[in-house]
């Protein structure tokens, strides 16, 4: 069995140390504490006494995968705290970190295979074995391929537990993935980042920000957006007088921060970019000797960025033409400990991947890639194989029409695998695999999602709650929650501390929901494609995976986290580095790219201006909320229950809707997508309105989050391509407004019914 | 002597509610309510332009606690370590407290039928953790220790620290901010606190019903001593043993 750090007795050590201190029984009596359920489990538990045992594994509450320590007594999950062994942590939590362990007694949860009985849609089923579901599914994905070919059968991954199922479905040689993390996240930076210093700046990034004295954020969110170490590292950076500029249509939380708040007309950041590239190679404030050693095509820079001046870019973006001068020159005094965060989800405008580019240029000419206090090198984390044969592609790509978006990589764009569903051209889709991903809420046009669900011959979904696309599936396999499962090892190259962590059930899942493994292994012997998966469990394959590494999985399991000596952060000064880029530099002017088709250097292109009356629909994150996953769980809801949509003060008076008032919002073809409080303020530009994602769930079956808020996606009618990636640019939709009855008496949120008596203005 | 406090510092607080859910894990607060709480303002238009902050909140363990003085059954007390505690055997539930409370800290618990509050997870802090927010905090923007202590990491933040007060209350508060002044002007604004009242029930308690719990006592007394001396007047046997 595995050794797990014990806890002290919690009841018998409160108890003397109450005594000591004087009689706190106030603490101690706990009877009755709560209504609800999960929670008073928990207080019960911690009353009786006994051993609390402190297990550690990974969150999953977002993609940081912080460190946990399960707080598991007789068995009961009864709480998670930080683990401070683990670098990305270091025993700090944030509010969904400490709500996640209540998805474990989620009533909602999938937790018996299920077989539809009804439309698809309508959440219909009947519970099946294991064994009849499995079986359906197999013999539904045989007959796919049989017919139509592998690439016939889709997959859309979301999440660490997609993993060997991924490398079932490329074993069954279909090539056709749509992944989240690159279609509707991260892809344009990944392209941008390799065409510029031969690899991506890395999830966690490796943001330098121990050492910064400058950092710049255009519409990244940082405190909104919560991962946890990166805004710890953050509040530090500023704790030392680290300068911060932030570019945001929106005052954010992290302007009300920033020395520089630019509030940038949405879809000019390109725009800005290059003016403050302009700057720094006109003023001769770039690092010459940097760039001389390390870096190719200045002179095609130079001459591209001739015309973009900051008097150019102030018409464009509705910037003060001197505070466009003044940022680059106080980046230029930070040079090299500048810190540009490239953000994570930058699928915004259709012209995206020539955005990242710019930053990364910017990033380059300030000497940042490899220099204390802008981006750290990755080390080198060596892993055994969790499959095998390792690393299976298919030799197949699926065509994208037209030759477009050269740099879509192995992610097939959501559009074209939408139209290819719908028309089959250019090659027929007839089945679909749902791993974790809410299609229909994280793809614009979840109209259009909903009706290629409905034309395909076969879907599969597999998820722990029955999210909108889950009711769509033929045949739903139940799995086990992120506190309930073995996943493959995790792996982190890019952080000072580099590491290797592991995830292991802290409970059993409910029900007959099954880790990730044994579901890919179940459908793989069926496919008779389980020569990718040979070990018959997963401890088996943890065990070869860690033998690199030279620890067990049984001391994993105790420790959770195991340190790997990190390698040199930094370039060694004055000497030219080594980049993975065709011409072995840094890249300012990209033959490869140019090559591609793709703009060599970073083009600004115009996205249209909402028409009059309408106002250009912007989304981002509430620290409480991760994506559309989370709206189920009581203890997130009760702190912030709903989404509201943020909207510029003189607007809202012109409409007379007052903050706090309900506002209808519709879609540009004027359909309504539900209504929302109004949160009335002059800390947004007026041509825009913003809202948080992933609430407003059309999944009856979640009962606490359906209906719930408003789905930004849901009036998303328009979403623009980035045309190198592919990935769904979605800033580029209009909505109007107008004020309403409240449709539903919407909790208020936590911090808004304590019972202040303060004076109100 | 110890003298447990906090200094919030809201120049690193982004309002990210960590230490909301950690309290309501660790103690279990009912639906609605909480023993801390974080309320974002703004952004308004202030004269310098936009602002915005957050008020985060959580029992002051005031060094003169107007819930102290408003109890009628002495089950609100403050401990030698400086943190206000409600003994839960003593309490009543009359909720005279919560009112008397001008930062709004207290809260009825239904179930228990009791005054509920931050008691600076006195549990955790016997086992040598920290409390539940402090621990879970993401900027670590909560410095807590011994105020008497130079060398805590609460002491340690106290320069240019303030205390939300007002003119209407100044009780002492033992939990201080670090903020900018644009910032605090707006806390300030809207959640100084208001001078500490006592509510209906607590208006009758001390000012009607402790008189005449006092007048009973004291009548019974006077007639004891009117019955004593009458007997011994008569010369009939005094009362003893």
């Amino acid at each position: 069995m595995s050794k797990r750090i014990s806890r002290r007795d919690f009841f018998r050590r409160s108890g003397k140390g109450a005594a000591a201190a004087g009689a706190v029984a106030a603490s101690t009596d706990l009877l009755g504490l709560t209504a609800e359920v999960a929670r008073a489990d928990r207080m019960k538990a911690r009353q009786q006494g006994g051993r609390v045992e402190e297990i550690p594994s990974l969150c999953e509450m977002c993609f940081w995968r912080c460190g946990i320590l399960g707080q598991v007594k007789d068995g009961e999950l009864i709480g998670l705290r930080g683990n401070p062994e683990h670098p990305l942590s270091r025993g700090h939590l944030c509010a969904r970190g400490n709500a996640g362990y209540l998805v474990h007694s989620d009533p909602d949860r999938l937790t018996h295979p299920l077989i539809r009985t009804g439309k698809r849609g309508e959440g219909e089923f009947r519970r099946a074995s294991w064994d009849e579901a499995l079986d359906l599914v197999a013999s539904n994905m045989l007959k796919i391929r049989k017919e139509h070919g592998p690439s016939a059968m889709a997959m859309a991954p979301h999440g660490m537990s997609a993993f060997f199922m991924k490398s079932v479905l490329k074993h069954f040689s279909t090539p056709t993935f749509s992944v989240a993390s690159f279609g509707q996240c991260r892809g344009p930076r990944i392209a941008a980042f390799k065409h510029t210093f031969g690899m991506d700046v890395g999830s966690p990034e490796r943001l330098d920000f121990e050492r910064t004295k400058m950092i710049v954020l255009l519409g990244s969110h940082i405190g909104e957006n919560v991962h946890t170490s990166q805004v710890h590292a953050f509040a530090d950076a500023l704790d030392r007088r680290a300068e911060l500029a932030v570019a945001d249509p929106r005052f954010s939380v992290a302007a009300s921060k920033a020395d520089h708040y630019l509030p940038i007309k949405p879809g000019t950041d390109t725009a800005l970019l290059l003016a403050w590239i302009h700057v720094l190679l006109e003023e001769d404030l770039y690092d010459r000797a940097y760039i001389a050693q390390n870096a190719t095509g200045l002179s095609e820079l130079r001459a591209h960025v001739k015309s973009c001046t900051p008097a150019w870019a102030a018409r464009i973006t509705e910037l003060p033409e001197a505070q466009i001068r003044l940022v680059p020159r106080r980046m230029a005094r930070a040079m090299p400990a500048v810190v540009i965060h490239p953000g994570r989800h930058v699928t915004w405008y259709g012209n995206d991947q020539q955005r990242q580019r710019a930053i990364a240029i910017l990033m380059a000419l300030l000497g940042a890639w490899g220099r204390p206090g802008g981006v750290f090198l990755p080390s080198r984390v060596k892993l055994g194989p969790c499959e095998c044969p390792p690393q299976i592609t298919p030799d197949d790509h699926f065509p994208i029409p037209g030759g477009r978006y050269p740099l879509a990589e192995d992610c097939l764009p959501a559009q074209v695998l939408l139209e290819a569903i719908l028309t089959g051209k250019p090659r027929p889709v007839k089945g679909m695999m749902i791993y974790g991903q809410n299609v229909i809420k994280s793809w614009p046009q979840p109209e259009r999602t909903r009706r290629a669900l409905l034309a395909l011959d076969f879907v599969v979904a597999v998820d722990i709650l029955p999210t909108e696309p889950v009711l769509f599936a033929d045949v739903v396999l139940p799995e086990a929650a992120y506190v309930e499962r073995y996943d493959a090892p995790l792996k982190v190259g890019s952080a000072k501390t580099p590491f290797v962590a592991l995830r292991q059930p802290l409970v059993a899942p409910p029900g007959e929901a099954r880790g990730p493994f044994e579901i890919a292994r179940g459908l793989a012997l069926r496919l008779g494609e389980d020569a990718c998966l040979p070990c018959p469990n997963v401890e088996l394959v943890l065990e070869r995976a860690l033998l690199p590494l030279g620890v067990d999985l049984e001391t994993m399991r105790a420790r959770g986290v195991h340190r790997v000596k990190p390698g040199a952060p930094y370039l060694a000064e004055g000497r030219p580095g080594r980049f993975y880029t065709k011409t072995g530099k840094i890249e300012l002017f990209s033959e490869s790219l140019k090559e591609l088709g793709v703009d060599p250097v970073p083009r600004w292109e115009p996205t249209p201006d909402p028409p009059r009356g309408s106002y250009r629909l912007l989304y981002g994150r509430s620290p409480v909320h991760s994506f559309g996953r989370s709206q189920n769980n009581p203890l997130l809801c009760e702190i912030d229950p709903v989404n509201r949509l943020w909207i510029n003060d003189q607007e809202a008076a012109r409409l007379g809707i007052r903050d706090g008032d309900e506002v209808e919002i519709f879609d540009s073809a004027g359909k309504s997508a539900g209504s929302i409080p109004a949160k009335v303020t002059p800390g947004i530009r007026s041509d825009c309105v913003y809202t948080v994602h992933g609430f407003g769930s059309r999944s009856r079956l979640l009962h606490r989050a359906h209906d719930r808020g408003v789905s930004d996606t849901e009036l998303m009618l328009r979403s623009v391509p980035d045309k190198d990636t592919g990935a769904t640019g979605m800033r580029v939709s209009w909505v109007t407004l107008r004020k309403v009855a409240p449709r539903r008496r919407w909790p208020r949120p936590l911090a808004s019914r304590r019972p202040t008596r303060g004076r109100q203005p | 002597m110890t003298t447990y406090g906090m200094v919030i510092d809201l120049n690193r607080c982004v309002g990210c509610q960590a230490c909301v859910a950690a309290c309501k894990v660790q103690w279990g607060a009912p639906e609605a309510e909480s023993r801390d709480w974080v309320v974002p303002i703004g952004p308004v238009r202030d004269s310098q332009g936009l602002v915005s902050t957050f008020y985060v909140g959580l029992c002051m363990h005031c060094d003169r606690p107007a819930c102290v003085e408003a109890c009628p059954s002495k089950a609100t007390f403050k401990r030698e370590d400086g943190v206000v505690v409600v003994d839960t055997e003593l309490c009543i539930g009359c909720g005279v407290c919560i009112s008397a409370c001008p930062y709004g800290a207290r809260y009825f618990h239904e179930q228990r039928k009791k005054v509920d509050k931050c008691d600076l997870c006195s549990s955790r802090l016997a086992r040598g953790e920290q409390p539940a927010c402090v621990e879970t905090c993401i900027t670590s923007c909560r410095h807590f220790g011994d105020l008497e202590d130079p060398k805590s990491d609460a002491s340690l933040h106290l320069p240019g620290s303030r205390r939300l007060e007002s003119g209407d209350a100044r009780l002492g508060p033992n939990v201080r901010y670090l903020a900018g002044d644009r910032q605090w002007r707006l806390i300030h604004d809207r959640f100084a606190p208001p001078a500490p009242e006592l509510s209906t029930p607590a208006w009758l308690l001390s000012r009607v019903a402790r008189p005449l719990i006092l007048l009973a006592i004291g009548a019974t007394f006077l007639g004891q001593a009117v019955a004593f001396f009458t007997q011994l007047r008569r010369g009939e046997h005094p009362i003893e043993e």
